[in-house]
């Protein structure tokens, strides 16, 4: 097992490289020069563009560039000052060694613009995850003990009303409902907020926190949470239907030890790996609730920078992506062995 | 005997001996489709969809020209949709708008066959270092954070000039959309192919000195379609809602080209004051992706190949 | 391990449980924001409600204070509020003194003039009752330092008028002076108006240089306000600064500016008094907004940004317009047509509900507004005619005119072209780019609309800039310049021939007129009277060869809660320009 792990990370650094290759021709072909959305007058920035550009170091051939932003400048000397001569040496680590560079439009190291977000959206995810899972276990077993029945009809048309929404529309239809139209009957107020994590300049309050979540929680988790159900459903009864339960029947066992001791613990073997696979997913579809929202996350971090072409931004947020797609699979497949014994790798 | 020609479905199911009336390959698949109340009422509302949009000339509101002193008209007689920020019947937009993520939708269906049946068949079929090295690539484009380069794709390419395309082009967002999706077909081919290439018959052909190709694409080919073509459907409502997502975030279709999803871009300053023009676009796309769902669950279920032999057995 | 699962995963389940309750109730990346107690001074039996808040709304962060490096507005909005200048622009475009003790004038002394070489001196003199919040005092020091660390050639930036200014001298604690090498009209507000700020030299960092040192984002103030605290993408927090120098203000404690992205979640915050200010509004949102119980909109008294189609007169993707002119818009007629075929008054009216005004110079705001040009006419048929007068007629009935004997293009080139604008502006600009290609469609014109982003629009030459590559055919966006003075900020970038080289300026058009350059040349100088008339000869000039076509001018309106009295929008500044004059009513 130990061996695999060891070869599925060596496997993954060439292809963490050559993706990362890959992203980043891909990134700097975009046109567009990042500095020209940073005024709100257009006049006046080719003098500053260029300064800037030479500070940022896009003056140099794009082989060079990524070299770069991979290990970094302060090995080489470098011409800071545009006189022509390479008299001190840079100041970049490159991305090896953590240093993602700097944003373009806030001059913030990128980590720090990343790292002030993560938070955020792991937070959302984390309640979102936990909301899914709190949902749709239930209902994807009981639809699959109660098979046919009006539960499991109704729990089977609503998942399939959940995947169709989209998620987008979701957010705003939430926010029509719950914010312009019904009202708190105590204040006359909007029923829940629309904007952020929190309200600015209140003290700490858990029921203001939770009232913040409620909307995007919604939005993100319907769609998953009708995935997930029938996927439990279906896997559930797959399991149910095999012989060792009909044996642990046989055996005298009451129905719910059956069902919960033998059944629904392989039948969540996959749905473990599939949220492991899913993450990632979830991760990138936050984009979609935190624009919505005015969630301060990653998501729109890289949609602020996509719309601006703050590249630095952009790339270290795709490596980052690829990167936990990568290490999400590798769980998954762990996990996979852990928990189903007949899975083995060697 | 007959159990192989059942499931062979080059032969039309005339020609099969022995045959009754409705017992062929078609028939049987039809009857049970028909079985499931969703999967119909889904293939009906898509087609009231599919033809409404295709006949959306016969409105008599041009869905580009603006009409300023109707702006924003709530939903009415005239407008049955309400009016846009424009003036323009919001029926008529999204009836065109139904044309362009329809389009789409079938487009990236296409795009992903055609890359990822290949690969798939290939893989599967071939094993050995083939299989090694398009897995290899498969992986590495599963591990792409598809959304983020989606983004990134349109914004490049909306402003670069290439010779044979416009700006606003369907075909080209449709490429860059299934150039990211081809994937999950390709492994389900691969995956189809792997166990196919087992059977009997196609240690046959290889005696008989069938070319692999020959054998992939006469012999195993077909007898895939059922998977693929339940892949394919649930594939075009996943793909209408990239492409509508991709819009709404203003990096697909360019305004005043209407699609679904930069519909409801337009949409978003306004769902406090006029809702109608979220809610629309919106329940369009939840009617489509909905019927498609339905269908795909439908014919998930009268393609399954068990079920389709046992009954043949019963005939 | 199989037998005990089931407790396992209840376990695992309670465990979640109570991780998701400590994971709402700890939010890892923002502390709990300050209550509005404020900190020692104030003895603890004294009720919290004392404090004065106000909360402004804004659709994007700041990326600092400063102004010169990123100008999105949301830097000056909060530079304003920390920071002072030595002069500032007041809503009517006069120019008031700030931390000088009075503007330097010929009349007063503070400027002396050589007229033999054509240069200047001017000397300024800086009130001595401002200290930064530490307590150390503002002096020319920081004037003289501010200045070099702009124009550091390693670690500065460009900025209005180092072309001009051999150098800047201290010449004792509270006063200096400024030596150029020409004669440089815009000296007044070469150290203030919108986007300058004077730094501490105590306590920036000159070794991080201008543009990346920590006084961009942790300032010292000088200015009514002092940054608390800041979470960002989330919001900032300021509070007022007691040693500001005016006795008595600022009179509002405390100022939340906080991010929404969402134009309407913004607007409805300001209507159930969420928020106190609204920043920045749109057309629509100012029809809703007014009239609404609690909450006003100011309007900027004067204009600034004016709505204008640029025409490519070189060949697209080219950059001289003399080898390779453009097929369409290279022709006079052409550009005549484009005029009267677009119903400025429509448009103001139906899009802009009346809150723009239509322009037709840029000679348009006082002082300069003295030239007699008279307004276009919408005249579609008169621009029909201009057309097949050209030779563009439309032969084959489709509705398109094509090239049957017109100067510039070859025979039967569709009359064909791109409208572009630029995404950021918002709904308003991308309807009314709608209706003028339909407008323009009437008269025979086939028009393809797009908007792009402005990171590409106006990106410089390498990177692909469209502009700057000439990549266009007709381009519509707004632009104007702040307080009274056209010649730099305006004048030259958009008409000088020099500015059509790519990154030199904004004359991406590629229109030459030496005579217009020798003008541009000739405004240059402090006789006023002089000025009006060069400034009315160009405007006969662009009038007459129309190198833009301009057709509104844009609004400046914020909204406020009506118990903030004292607010004033400006198009010379930010909205918080005069944040320490402002009380709460009510």
């Amino acid at each position: 097992m130990l061996s695999y792990i060891l070869r599925r990370l060596l496997q993954a650094i060439p292809l963490l490289l050559i993706l990362s290759l890959l992203l980043f021709t891909l990134v700097n072909l975009a046109p567009g020069g990042p500095l020209a959305g940073l005024s709100r007058t257009r006049r006046a920035s080719t003098e500053k563009t260029e300064q800037l550009k030479q500070q940022f170091g896009l003056d140099k051939p794009l082989p060079l560039q990524y070299l770069i932003w991979l290990a970094g400048n302060d090995w080489m000397r470098v011409d800071l000052d545009g006189d022509g001569v390479k008299e001190s040496y840079g100041t970049r680590r490159g991305i090896l060694r953590g240093d993602f560079g700097f944003s373009y439009r806030t001059r913030q190291p990128v980590i720090e613009e990343i790292r002030h977000r993560v938070g955020n959206t792991m937070y959302l995810v984390s309640i979102t995850l936990l909301v899914v899972a709190l949902i749709a276990i239930p209902v994807g077993v009981l639809s699959a003990i109660k098979q046919y029945s009006t539960f499991d009809i109704l729990a089977t048309t609503l998942s399939f009303v959940g995947q169709a929404i989209p998620e987008f529309w979701l957010g705003l239809i939430l926010i029509f409902i719950f914010y312009a139209w019904l009202e708190n009957p105590l204040t006359g107020q909007p029923l829940l907020p629309v904007g952020g994590m929190y309200t600015v300049g209140a003290p700490f309050s858990l029921l203001d926190r939770t009232s913040h979540l409620v909307l995007p929680v919604i939005m993100g988790m319907v769609g998953w949470v009708a995935w997930y159900s029938r996927f439990l459903r279906s896997s559930m009864l797959d399991v149910i239907h095999q012989d060792y339960i009909r044996t642990a029947r046989a055996k005298g066992l009451r129905e719910w030890a059956v069902m919960f001791r033998h059944a629904l613990k392989n039948a969540l073997i996959p749905l473990v790996t599939l949220f492991a696979l899913d993450f990632p997913y979830i991760f990138a579809g936050s984009l979609y609730v935190e624009l919505i929202f005015a969630w301060p996350g990653m998501g729109r971090l890289y949609y602020d920078s996509a719309v601006r072409r703050d590249y630095p931004v952009m790339l270290a947020l795709l490596i980052i992506g690829a990167g936990l797609i990568l290490i999400c699979n590798l769980l998954a497949d762990i996990a996979y062995a852990a928990l189903d014994p007949r899975v083995r790798y060697d | 005997m007959q159990t192989i020609e059942a499931i062979n479905p080059q032969r039309s199911p005339k020609e099969a001996p022995g045959k009754k009336a409705g017992v062929g390959l078609t028939a049987i698949v039809w009857r049970r489709f028909r079985r499931h109340p969703g999967a119909i009422a889904g293939a009906i509302v898509l087609s009231i969809i599919v033809l409404s949009c295709t006949l959306a000339f016969l409105s008599p509101y041009d869905p580009y020209r603006s009409d300023i002193t109707s702006r924003l008209e709530p939903p009415s007689l005239a407008h049955p949709f309400g009016t846009d920020q424009l003036g323009r019947d919001l029926l008529t937009r999204c009836l065109y708008g139904g044309r362009i993520s329809l389009l789409v939708g079938a487009l990236v269906v296409l795009v992903t066959l055609i890359i990822g049946v290949p690969v798939g068949a290939l893989a599967g079929y071939l094993g050995g270092w083939v299989d090694d090295v398009l897995m290899r690539i498969i992986d590495a484009a599963l591990s792409l954070p598809v959304l983020l380069i989606l983004i990134l794709l349109s914004a490049i390419l909306r402003e670069v000039e290439l010779p044979a395309f416009e700006r606003n082009n369907v075909v080209l967002i449709a490429l860059v959309i299934g150039a990211l999706s081809w994937m999950t077909v390709a492994r389900l081919v691969r995956a189809l192919f792997l166990t196919l290439r087992e059977q009997e018959y196609v240690t046959a052909a290889r005696a008989l000195g069938a070319s692999s190709l020959l054998i992939m694409s006469s012999e195993i080919l077909p007898n895939s379609f059922g998977p693929i073509i339940v892949e394919s459907t649930l594939e075009i409502g996943w793909a209408i809602l990239e492409e509508s997502g991709l819009s709404f975030l203003g990096f697909g279709i360019q305004p005043p080209t209407p699609s679904w999803g930069n519909l409801l871009n337009g949409a978003q300053e306004h769902i406090i004051t006029h809702p109608w023009l979220a809610i629309f676009p919106g329940v369009m796309i939840f009617l489509t992706i909905i019927s498609v769902n339905y269908i795909g669950d439908g014919l998930r279920d009268a393609l399954d190949p068990y079920k389709v032999l046992k009954q043949i057995a019963e005939v | 391990m199989k037998r005990h699962f089931g407790r396992i995963k209840l376990g695992l389940a309670l465990a979640t449980l109570a991780a998701a309750a400590s994971l709402i109730a700890c939010q890892p990346s923002a502390t709990p924001a300050q209550p509005p107690q404020s900190t020692e001074q104030v003895p603890v039996e004294s009720p919290p409600a004392q404090q004065t808040s106000i909360t402004m709304v804004v659709a994007q962060e700041p990326t600092g204070f400063n102004g010169l490096v990123t100008d999105t507005g949301y830097e000056q909005l909060v530079g304003e509020l920390v920071y002072l200048a030595v002069s500032e622009i007041d809503p009517q475009g006069d120019i008031y003194p700030e931390l000088a003790a009075e503007i330097p004038t010929l009349e007063n002394g503070g400027v002396v003039l050589d007229e033999e070489n054509w240069t200047m001196d001017v000397t300024w003199k800086l009130r001595d009752d401002i200290t930064w919040a530490d307590g150390e005092p503002v002096t020319a020091d920081d004037v003289v330092f501010t200045w070099n660390a702009i124009t550091d050639p390693e670690k500065g930036i460009w900025v209005d008028g180092v072309d001009y200014t051999d150098s800047v001298e201290k010449i004792d604690d509270y006063s200096f002076v400024v030596h150029y090498n020409t004669v440089f009209p815009g000296y007044r507000t070469q150290f203030g108006g919108e986007n300058f700020a004077v730094y501490p030299e105590h306590f920036c960092e000159a070794e991080q240089g201008f543009t990346a040192w920590d006084c961009n984002r942790k300032p010292l103030s000088d200015g009514p306000y002092i940054l608390k605290d800041w979470q960002t993408n989330d919001y900032l927090l300021f509070e007022r600064n007691p040693s500001y120098y005016e006795e008595g203000k600022p009179a509002i404690d405390q100022i939340i500016v906080k991010v929404v992205p969402e134009e309407s979640v913004r607007k409805t915050m300001m209507m159930e008094g969420d928020a106190d200010v609204n920043m920045w509004l749109t057309v629509a949102s100012v029809a809703e907004l007014e009239g609404q119980p609690g909450v006003y909109v100011s309007h900027a008294p004067t204009q600034r940004w004016v709505m204008r189609l640029i025409p490519n007169l070189a060949k697209r993707g080219t950059i001289d317009a003399s080898a390779e002119p453009h097929p369409i818009f290279s022709d006079l007629q052409v550009r005549k047509a484009v005029r009267m075929a677009i119903d400025v008054d429509t448009i103001v009216k139906e899009i802009f509900l009346d809150y723009v005004q239509p322009v037709w110079t840029e000679f348009f705001r006082p002082p300069y507004n003295v030239c007699d040009i008279p307004r276009p006419a919408y005249d579609p048929d008169g621009a029909r005619a201009l057309l097949e007068g050209a030779g563009w007629v439309d032969a084959d009935g489709d509705g398109v005119r094509e090239c049957h004997g017109c100067a510039t293009a070859e025979e039967g080139t569709p009359l064909s072209f791109e409208l572009m604008t630029y995404a950021e502006f918002g709904e308003e600009l991308e309807l009314a780019q709608q209706l003028i290609g339909e407008m323009l469609g009437g008269v025979g014109f086939d028009v393809q609309l797009s908007v792009i982003e402005g990171a590409v629009l106006w990106a410089d030459y390498e990177s692909g800039g469209i502009e700057q590559n000439g990549d266009f055919d007709l381009n519509l966006y707004d632009d104007g310049y702040p307080g009274t003075d056209p010649t730099d900020n305006m004048l030259w970038y958009y008409y000088h021939t020099d500015a059509a080289q790519p990154d030199s300026g904004w004359n991406v058009g590629r229109w030459s007129n030496a005579d217009f350059d020798a003008l541009i040349d000739d405004a240059y100088t402090l006789d006023e009277e002089y000025r009006k008339e060069v400034f009315c000869q160009m405007a006969e000039i662009m009038d007459a060869e129309l190198p833009q076509i301009l057709m509104w001018s844009g609004i400046e309106a914020n909204a406020f809660s009506s118990r903030i009295l004292g607010a004033q929008s400006t198009v010379n500044d930010s909205l918080s320009w005069n944040v320490a004059d402002w009380t709460l009513g009510e």
